[in-house]
């Protein structure tokens, strides 16, 4: 039971960093049936294919045509996909409004000379 | 009730000045929890009085699924200019309603996506995600809480100034930050004058966490050089998405402040300085709102079950 449920709860993410994951134990380029049967569980051969072009579509794989197939090489790690979804989460929040507490803000036309005389002040004061 | 009905509705107005003085009279810590509690109760009590304010204009409504007795001229008389404030209070309402639930949902939202893009990493505390663009931020909840850090942010600061970033983050986290910023942030939809408390608030919570890492790393100085070498670093990136008052320049206020003394953390200022004037002004003001939303809301119950014929 707990079994079946699995693959069910599983989010996209988490299916993502598992084939990609796949892709990267392989030695050479691999084709989807590959991953498949690597991943072992009840994925539908499909779900890889789609799992695999988004992928592609993130930058986080590359593939070339073999015969009447792909074959799929990663180009990323798992820090890489982060990375790449953490930022169109981010730009997908054009809003002004700070949901995440950032470590800085922009500056605005005049902050960054004041900046730099505070910084540079502080470093004189520091010489002395 | 009669214009009491309206008082919460401006009373946010008195919240100004100390929304302004805050910042730098006060310790961080109780100014965002002062300005936090002030915002809650006023927009809590503005939106409670729109409500009674609409009950009365849903009641002239032909149609309406309320009681007959409810559009009773001894309702109406409980609430002054009837007619157009009931009318525009229903509006009013949704507006309100839909825009906290907006805010709360988008929240609830860019958490959830953050998560999930980063699902695929080890779970450790902190997550380094290869990046050009330099940024940093905590992220709360989820499996746990989370600093999200970029390699290219990492790269222009000195040892020192990462341990006073990583102590920063952590401050957020461990003082639950997100909770008041989310709660002025809903404040500010409930009643558009409790903006500036919002902006106040966004302002002290970083100055909370900024004078935390100093305690954590010891210097005031390396926290204060770790956000300017950030700050010029990241000036010019496509990541203004979190900035959320890039206008009145708050990066070189936090700067200066850490190069100058050390905030005192006294417990309430004396009514005798502007400060202690304006901190008086906005606890009166909220309990004053307080008041007279609940005067409001009993007489209204009363009114309307005096007029429900049962």
């Amino acid at each position: 039971m707990a079994e079946r449920q699995r693959p069910r709860r599983r989010g996209q993410g988490e299916l993502e960093a598992l084939v990609l994951s796949a892709l990267r134990d392989a030695d050479a380029p691999a084709t989807a049936g590959w991953v498949q049967e690597r991943l072992g569980q009840d994925l539908a051969y499909t779900t890889v294919i789609t799992i695999l072009t988004r992928l592609l579509a993130k930058g986080a794989v590359t593939r070339e045509r073999a015969g009447r197939s792909f074959v799929w090489t990663p180009a990323s790690d798992h820090a890489g996909l982060a990375a790449h979804k953490m930022r169109r989460v981010l730009d997908a929040e054009s809003d002004r409004e700070a949901v995440l507490a950032s470590f800085v803000t922009g500056l605005g036309p005049d902050d960054e000379r004041l900046l730099r005389e505070l910084l540079g002040q502080s470093r004189s004061e520091r010489e002395d | 009730m009669g214009v009491f009905v309206f008082l919460p509705l401006v009373l946010p107005l008195t919240a100004w000045p100390i929304a302004r003085l805050a910042e730098q009279h006060l310790h961080p810590r109780t100014a965002t929890r002062l300005l936090t509690a002030v915002a809650a109760t006023m927009a809590v009590c503005s939106t409670v009085c729109l409500g009674l304010v609409m009950v009365v204009g849903t009641a002239q409504l032909p149609g309406n699924p309320l009681p007959d007795g409810w559009s009773d001229p001894e309702v109406r008389e409980a609430v002054p200019y009837d007619e157009v404030a009931g009318k525009a209070a229903i509006p009013a309402l949704c507006a309100v309603l839909m825009a906290c639930g907006r805010t709360f949902w988008r929240h609830a939202r860019v958490r959830r996506r953050a998560h999930r893009a980063l699902a695929g990493l080890r779970d450790a505390e902190v997550a380094v995600l290869p990046d050009d663009v330099p940024y940093a931020y905590a992220l709360p909840g989820g499996r746990r809480d989370r600093v999200v850090v970029t390699t290219a942010l990492l790269d222009c600061l000195e040892p020192a100034e990462r341990r006073a970033l990583f102590a920063h983050e952590r401050a957020h986290l461990a003082g639950r930050h997100h909770r008041f910023l989310l709660a002025v942030q809903l404040a500010a939809r409930a009643n558009p004058f409790l903006r500036p408390l919002r902006t106040a608030v966004a302002y002290t919570a970083e100055r909370w966490a900024d004078e935390d890492a100093a305690r954590a790393v010891g210097s005031r100085r390396t926290v204060a050089y770790a956000i300017g070498r950030a700050a010029l670093a990241s000036r010019g990136t496509p990541v203004v998405t979190l900035a959320g008052f890039a206008a009145t320049g708050p990066v070189p206020r936090r700067v200066a402040a850490l190069l100058g003394p050390a905030p005192a953390v006294r417990r309430w200022p004396s009514v005798f300085t502007s400060v202690g004037l304006a901190t008086w002004g906005a606890a009166v003001g909220a309990a004053v709102s307080a008041m007279s939303s609940a005067n409001s809301a009993v007489t209204m119950v009363l009114i309307l079950h005096a007029a429900t014929p049962l």
